[in-house]
């Protein structure tokens, strides 16, 4: 083929452009100025060695964003995976609406997340439907609404980002549903299998990769949650996660942009050692089922 | 399989799936009624049954709010990513899944590696690329960086892979240029594949917050999830207008669910089950 090299070159050019510009240089570019004291509004800048790590590690404020990451993290990927699953089964066989039905269940999920944070700060305020719900169930609400209180606040969010993530987990989990042979429930109804028997000796051993799947990046998506607490909170009343932490320190006021990327690095380090640890030890327990 | 089990079994089924459907669909359904209310406070629960329905939100919205440039902006900027990631990711694709160099594996790996990079380590130094070359606060910065994405190389590549390359080669033999192979050969044959991709960038697009509202400080550039997003703000919250500029915001990505639920579905399943 002539000149075969050139035109390969040229036809992956978009992407090495995009790598080099948008990703390689600001990856390596935030880890290098986390080393400094640079300040967008302030000339000239020193490097500071990790003076930046030693001291996030001592202000409260990010102590405090990173304890409300990890709650948010632990706090709703067991709730959305168990629901997303019971969800999966419930839609799997064929019946009746059933395409209705996984329609009505995934549409939240195609919604905008700013849409979706402002319905729930409505539904969520004072004399709003939660409250009107929980007082119904003999429950006295914040006397401010769910999001303004410190007690609620987060939990309020974490409640609405289950809500908004079931629909797209549960998509993935009937995909993996779907990848089971029927020869395998066959089996099974031969040997006289119960169905609850059938579903943990067969169904979820087989869905454990697609489950890894599920887990891994709901909690990279949960470690960066950004946009409801922007829209819900500005960060307020206990609510400001680690990169909320990084937005208000290195582009609101201040603009500490060498701490703020100290701070986006260990989240960085944060999410990876987390995957690799979660991909670990539920890969693992496959040998013991 | 069709469930022939037990009547009263039945009927729970359809009474869990009712049950969760009305919790799936009441805050969207909510929007709605609120995005259509006479000025009242829009909140409580008497409000459904006491407050009227007009237009008139959505009209003060387009006159005296700039919805319409927002609604014009997330249009334009969305319509570019899309037709640009259609064109580049194919390319790159194609390139990735037909050369087989040193280079190219490399890429490849470029490719999974920025897949899994969190999006919150590039915030601060893109903001400050973006301010050092004079893209910030244009309409480039809304475009530029996101005319090629990961998922979308990694989803056509597989598909690129799926089709034998004697059709290319017969092409060649009979004198067609890399040009006419790549565009009028490959990428017919490409056409689900690519569907998948316009949808699933076009939706990303249009719902994209994060860097619009980072990058961005005009009012006259902000997207519909910034202008909605920045239209809050004050402590009395006027929901009947913010809830009509949401309704907006939603009914074209629901008029495009409605039609393409199969491309979108398939979308979204592709890089998980493989795994």
């Amino acid at each position: 083929m002539r000149s075969s090299r050139s035109v390969d070159l040229s036809l992956t050019s978009p992407w090495t452009v995009t790598l080099l510009l948008f990703w390689a240089f600001p990856v390596a570019y935030s880890l290098l100025i986390g080393f400094t004291d640079y300040r967008l509004l302030i000339e000239g800048y020193r490097w500071v060695g990790w003076d930046n790590y030693r001291s996030l590690f001592r202000d409260p404020a990010f102590l405090t964003a990173l304890e409300n990451t990890f709650i948010f993290v632990l706090g709703t990927i067991p709730v959305t995976t168990v629901l997303a699953l019971g969800m999966a089964l419930l839609v799997n066989r064929q019946f009746r609406g059933r395409s209705f039905f996984r329609s009505a269940f995934f549409l939240p999920s195609i919604t905008s997340m700013v849409v979706i944070a402002l319905i729930f700060t409505n539904l969520f305020s004072r004399g709003g439907y939660i409250a009107f719900l929980a007082e119904m169930a003999g429950f006295s609400p914040p006397v401010h609404g769910f999001l303004y209180d410190s007690r609620t606040a987060l939990y309020a969010i974490m409640g609405m980002d289950v809500w908004m993530s079931l629909g797209y987990f549960m998509l993935i989990f009937l995909a993996g549903l779907k990848s089971i042979p029927d020869e395998l429930y066959e089996a099974a109804e031969i040997a006289g299998a119960s169905p609850m028997r059938t579903f943990w000796s067969v169904t979820l051993p087989l869905l454990r990769p697609v489950a890894v799947f599920v887990v891994v990046i709901n909690s990279i998506k949960s470690f960066q949650v950004f946009v409801e607490i922007f829209v819900m909170t500005r960060g307020k009343f206990d609510t400001a996660t680690g990169v909320y932490f990084v937005y208000e320190q290195g582009l609101t006021t201040a603009f500490r942009m060498g701490y703020a990327s100290a701070a986006a690095y260990i989240l960085f380090v944060i999410i990876g050692v987390f995957s690799v640890l979660q991909f670990l030890v539920l890969r693992r327990r496959t040998a013991l089922w | 399989m069709v469930d022939r089990r037990h009547p009263l079994l039945v009927a729970g089924r359809y009474l869990s799936l009712t049950a969760i459907a009305v919790v799936m669909l009441f805050p969207l359904a909510w929007m709605f009624r609120v995005g259509f209310m006479s000025p009242v406070d829009g909140l409580g629960v008497t409000a459904l049954t006491t407050a009227g329905w007009t237009f008139q939100n959505f009209r003060d919205l387009f006159t005296q709010a700039s919805l319409g440039w927002a609604l014009f902006n997330s249009i334009l900027v969305g319509g570019l990513v899309t037709i640009g990631n259609i064109l580049f990711c194919f390319m790159v694709a194609y390139g990735l899944a037909r050369y087989h160099t040193i280079t190219n594996k490399v890429l490849f790996a470029s490719v999974l590696i920025v897949l899994m990079i969190p999006m919150h380590i590039v915030t601060i130094p893109l903001y400050l690329l973006c301010l050092k070359t004079g893209l910030y606060d244009t309409y480039w910065v809304l475009i530029l960086p996101w005319l090629v994405n990961p998922i979308g190389i990694f989803l056509v590549k597989q598909y690129v892979e799926s089709i034998p390359p004697s059709m290319e080669e017969a092409a060649r033999v009979d004198g067609a240029g890399e040009l006419t192979v790549l565009f009028r050969v490959v990428m017919p044959l490409c056409r689900p594949a690519l569907a998948v991709l316009a949808i699933q960038v076009f939706f990303t697009n249009w719902n994209s917050f994060l860097f619009p509202f980072i990058l961005t400080s005009r009012e006259s550039l902000r997207t519909l999830p910034v202008a909605l997003a920045l239209y809050q703000g004050h402590q009395a919250v006027d929901w009947p207008h913010l809830m009509a500029g949401s309704t907006v915001a939603v009914v074209p990505i629901l008029i495009v669910f409605l039609f393409m639920q199969r491309q979108i579905v398939s979308g979204i399943t592709a890089g998980a089950v493989k795994q």
